[in-house]
């Protein structure tokens, strides 16, 4: 890539660094001794995740009945969850790979911490995938395997086995993907090892990388094909979980509009998370020259758009709600912003529309406070859009007598609380354990987007020689 | 990195002449498509009129009659041969529309997301939307006067009670279809798109003249303003112009369904328009990488379009529900199965050949692998266009014809006269923006 | 092995620089072996001389295998196995069958793709590398040129390397 870049591009490395300083920048983190905050975060995760195992323990043991679920309302606040982690899920992948291929400079600060994000969020929601079997322990059955009852089979015209599919490979592919990435960081680390633990952990995981020529050239062409298969992959993903709903009959679900909007609600919930916890780490780790105001910038730019897409799919899907001239259809949708589950509805129309068109004012999304909080509104929102889908559509059906409301149990908060657990407890020994910021990328853009390197003017002919 | 250098400042202005023997080929082009048009038109009035009627009975005997649930069924006694042409007209003026307003769109999402290799070729998608000069008045006097031949909502009494006509699906729709509310939204639409290109032009050309950053900045916002508007009118021109064709039917994915057909276009288009200046002499700057890119794009949201449209069929076919099923029944074998080829080629050219065609890297850098993409891809979504459009207004009287050739080429050659002599108001390079270095410089 | 590889490296501190060095060195004769770098340099590969990768082949094949097993799997379960109706349905219900065939391919395309990078850069979990000098994986560009493959003497090369850029040249022994 040219290292030409218009003067009028924002600095995405700040402080002078140098290639060197982002090495030590970044490997500090995970080769001192862990910090007093990241000892009492990482405890008190801990203990979260250790109160939503009970809970989860609890709920396997006895069942799914410990929900708050009814006659009515079959499927409500931990499919919720599992919606609500998936979309969260696809903002990492979404950062290396849409962002890879569309060259924007800007996510080599965040695609590591965003895919760690977004293999920790898959795994979240596939821990409530495993909730709903009700035996957890039959799991493999969702998969096609031979087996000696007969030929009996999965089938593959269920909406449910496409998303068995579709998560597995997912998960899989970005665990991969992101492996990928991390190996020449690894291998830096390995480089610098003092101790003996460190110097084999390392080693054994940057399997020999010393980053030649012809391993790059590959590497570079293997990063890029993923990041191809990847785009599709993410977009499948949550396309197959919206059919979970959309190819049934129910009114509220079934809509064509379905998989491009939930796919634009992940992008939408999944930047949010990553924003939230950029401005976390970039505090805690003090990595203020990488993860520039730019960077908050773009991410929230980003957000805006999302949730505008998802607000015009609101509006689509209530305009023709009523165009349509379906009675139960139009009911649905009346009954969602105006039944008893206005709150939920309302919170969600303000939450994911409203509030990020606040960042059309440069003051609020350059302002890292509001822009914090607004990222955990927009997360807040998402939850909410979930629920009104799955519960305001199933709690009144086509017979008025078997209407009902639903409300949670503990054991439905608490598995919540459970994924909560697990999703910190994984990050922070991620953000300990791991550069959480790509050494290699950060280094490879560096020109022209480092204050330290305002692309260097060369004297000698054949080099550059490009002037502003 | 290096080789470059070619390219100074001192040549960095060029302009596109548009030669008056070029001029000459459009026109005879143009005059070619009003003949054959003209043709087309008299052997509808004469020849096909008898046996249209036959195909048709023929159809209803087949169930043609309820499964077309559009203008056809109720007009079976009253057609008239030159609704073809109207049709026709209509499906043109809509699908050039599109590609007209996707070169602004192109242009305003390259200033939003600051992209900066397109920066040497942003000045001919910048052109296209001259056109919307040209359809505004075809599709606004085709609605104010043939209206009727089209929408089967604008048939006469249809939402009168006391009619014979009276439909009550369609009288539920009357607060969003009718005359003066739907040409409230045509009018606006074309105006914002017109408005919003007009600023967003003499910024650029403004650019050129007194240089500096200003403008850019100014284009980011008219960009970002533009792609906002286009957010709500893609939805709504595409509801207005061709979903309430089929008045019955509704598709919450339509919008961005017709969107994705018009975006993938629109790039064709582009990268057409930019080989063709490359092979005339023109545009020597712009390398294998931006062709890359151009490439990618296309084969990109090749890939996008077959995505929203097997997403809307295949939710419609799971479900199974007559009232969203008639819309595929109707095209795959209703009207005597007269669209069900387009159907079939519909996903062929629109998704195995850009896939399998822009695959590699190679393809995306050679220019006769990308024109025949692009051909591939243009053709197939006028084709697109004319399966949504054709079974609901013209029904088992449709084929392709004098008509359909006579029109598609008078577009077509208009829509060349018309670029062609935008393209001259303004040098190919804009000389002055900031990113043109770095698009200079465009290595991939 | 009793045998010794001898080497000269050169140590470049900017990306740009050891991509000209590479031009430089190769036009006065000098045969490069690899160049070592933190990060990927667009045209390195190229300008020393390594032939294009095949990768993307790789993945186009594995992701046609991927592509035929899910259908094989799909196919022979749903319709020759078991058929069952299945919301009225015939049971070669192609368009119900499209997101797992997706799925299978890039879940092919994905892992084969890797793997071959793995196996064709021979690396593997626990690889001890055959490392010219840490820096490389830091801030510094290195540029290994064997001197059993070069003519050239000793003193010869290092000269040609300094005046190409290189801050620093050592030699190395395997």
């Amino acid at each position: 890539m040219s290292h030409v870049v218009s003067p009028i591009r924002e600095t995405l490395v700040g402080g002078g660094r140098s290639y060197h300083d982002v090495t030590q920048d970044i490997c500090k983190q995970v080769e001192g001794e862990p910090t007093k905050e990241w000892k009492i975060a990482f405890s008190v995760s801990c203990v979260i995740f250790a109160y939503g195992a009970y809970c989860l323990g609890y709920t396997w043991w006895q069942g799914i009945g410990v929900w708050g679920l009814n006659k009515t309302v079959g499927w409500a606040w931990d499919i919720t969850n599992f919606v609500w982690w998936v979309g969260i899920g696809h903002a990492g992948t979404l950062i290396s790979a849409v962002l890879l291929l569309f060259r924007q400079k800007w996510r080599t600060s965040i695609n590591r911490a965003a895919e760690a994000m977004t293999i920790f969020a898959v795994l979240c929601a596939a821990s409530f995938i495993l909730a709903h079997m009700g035996r957890p322990w039959l799991a493999h059955w969702a998969l096609p395997l031979p087996n000696t009852f007969g030929s009996i089979w999965v089938n593959f015209n269920s909406p449910l086995v496409w998303d068995v599919f579709a998560i597995s490979t997912y998960l899989s592919v970005s665990l991969v993907f992101w492996y990928l990435g991390l190996i020449p960081d690894l291998a830096t680390i390995r480089d610098r090892a003092q101790t003996k633990a460190s110097k084999f952990w390392y080693g054994l995981f940057s399997v020999g990388w010393t980053g030649s020529a012809k391993t790059w050239a590959r590497y570079e062409y293997v990063s890029l094909i993923l990041a191809g298969i990847s785009t599709p992959l993410v977009l499948s993903v949550h396309t197959i979980v919206s059919m979970d709903f959309a190819t049934s009959v129910i009114p509220g679900w079934h809509t064509t509009i379905f998989p491009p909007y939930f796919v634009a609600g992940a992008i939408f919930s999944g930047f949010a998370m990553v924003q939230t916890l950029l401005l976390i780490t970039r505090v805690a780790f003090k990595l203020e020259d990488y993860i520039t105001m730019e960077h908050i910038e773009m991410m929230n730019i980003i957000i805006t758009v999302t949730g505008s897409i998802v607000g015009i799919a609101y509006l689509t899907e209530f305009f023709i709600a009523w165009y349509s001239g379906v009675e139960y259809e139009s009911y649905c949708f009346i009954n969602r912003a105006f039944g008893p589950y206005w709150w939920a509805y309302w919170m969600m129309m303000t939450c994911n529309v409203i509030s990020p068109q606040l960042f059309w004012f440069k003051s609020i999304r350059t302002n890292i406070l509001i822009s914090f909080i607004l990222s955990v509104v927009v997360n807040v929102g998402m939850w909410f859009e979930r629920f009104v889908i799955i519960v305001s559509s199933l709690h009144r059906d086509y017979i008025p007598s078997s209407w009902a409301m639903f409300s949670p149990t503990m054991y439905d908060i608490g598995d919540y609380i459970f994924s909560f657990g697990l999703f910190f407890t994984l990050f922070f020994l991620f953000a300990k354990f791991l550069p959480v910021i790509n050494m290699a990328e950060v280094k490879a853009v560096m020109k022209g987007v480092s204050s330290n390197y305002p692309y260097k003017k060369k004297s000698e002919g054949g080099k550059e020689s490009v002037t502003h | 990195m290096a080789g470059h250098s070619h390219f100074s400042p001192a040549n960095v202005e060029e302009f596109y002449e548009f030669t008056p023997e070029a001029r000459k080929r459009v026109i005879t082009a143009m005059i070619i498509g009003a003949v054959l048009l003209g043709i087309g038109v008299f052997f509808l009035g004469s020849g096909e009129h008898e046996a249209a009627h036959a195909v048709a009975g023929h159809a209803a005997e087949h169930g043609g009659e309820h499964l077309s649930g559009g203008a056809v069924s109720h007009h079976e006694t009253s057609w008239n041969p030159l609704n073809r042409l109207w049709v026709n007209l209509w499906m043109n003026g809509v699908f050039f529309s599109g590609i007209a307003v996707i070169g602004m769109f192109f242009v305003a999402v390259q200033y939003l997301a600051k992209a900066g290799w397109s920066s040497v070729v942003k000045r001919i998608p910048e052109a296209f939307p001259k056109f919307l000069y040209f359809t505004f008045p075809v599709l606004l006097l085709l609605f104010v006067f043939k209206g009727d031949v089209i929408f089967h909502w604008m048939h006469h009494g249809i939402t009168d009670p006391a009619s014979e006509h009276y439909d009550k699906i369609i009288a539920g729709k009357k607060g969003y279809l009718n005359f003066t509310f739907f040409l409230v939204r045509l009018v606006a639409i074309f105006t914002v798109w017109i408005v919003l290109w007009n600023m967003m032009r003499k910024k650029s050309i403004e650019e050129d003249l007194n240089g500096g950053t200003q403008n850019f900045f100014d284009m980011v916002r008219i960009g970002t303003g533009f792609v906002v508007a286009m957010g709500i009118s893609s939805s709504l021109s595409a509801w207005d112009w061709v979903m309430s064709i089929d008045t019955h039917w509704f598709s919450t994915m339509f919008g961005w369904y017709m969107f994705s057909s018009w975006h993938v276009t629109g790039l064709a288009t582009i990268t057409l328009t930019v080989l063709f200046l490359k092979d005339k002499g023109y545009m020597q700057y712009v390398s294998d990488s931006h062709l890359h890119d151009l490439g990618k794009f296309m084969f990109a949201f090749s890939i996008f379009w077959t995505y929203v449209w097997f997403a809307q069929f295949l939710l419609i076919y799971y479900a199974n529900m007559p009232e969203e099923t008639i819309y595929f029944l109707e095209r795959w074998e209703g009207h005597n199965k007269v669209y069900k080829a387009v159907e079939i080629l519909n996903v062929f050219m629109n998704f195995f050949f850009p896939f399998l065609i822009m695959m590699t890297r190679d393809a995306k850098r050679t220019p006769i692998f990308l024109k025949i993409c692009c051909f591939f891809v243009i053709v197939g979504h006028y084709l697109d266009f004319y399966q949504m459009i054709m079974p609901g207004t013209v029904g088992p009287h449709g084929g392709f014809g004098l008509v359909e050739f006579g029109s598609v080429i008078l577009f077509a050659s208009a829509f060349v006269y018309v670029v062609s002599t935008e393209l001259t108001k303004a040098s190919l390079v804009a000389k002055n923006h900031p990113f043109l270095e770095e698009s200079l410089h465009h290595d991939i | 092995m009793n045998t010794t590889e001898k080497y000269l490296v050169g140590v470049y501190d900017d990306e740009d620089e050891v991509l000209h060095a590479v031009t430089e060195v190769k036009g006065k004769g000098v045969k490069i072996e690899e160049v070592y770098t933190p990060f990927p340099i667009h045209g390195l590969d190229t300008a020393i001389g390594h032939p294009r990768t095949r990768i993307p082949i790789a993945a186009f094949l594995f992701g046609l295998t991927g592509l035929t097993c899910a259908q094989f799997l799909i196919n022979y379960t749903m319709v020759f196995d078991w058929p069952m109706i299945i919301g009225g349905k015939d049971f070669f219900a192609l368009p119900d069958w499209i997101p797992v065939t997706f799925e299978g391919t890039v879940l092919f395309t994905a892992f084969g793709m890797v793997f071959t990078f793995f196996v064709s850069n021979s690396l593997w979990p626990g690889k001890t590398p055959k490392t010219f000098d840490l820096r490389s994986t830091d801030d510094k560009f290195i540029m290994t040129i064997n001197m059993g493959t070069n003519k050239k003497s000793e003193a010869e090369i290092e000269e040609i390397l300094k005046a190409s850029g290189a801050i620093e040249v050592n030699v190395k022994q395997f």
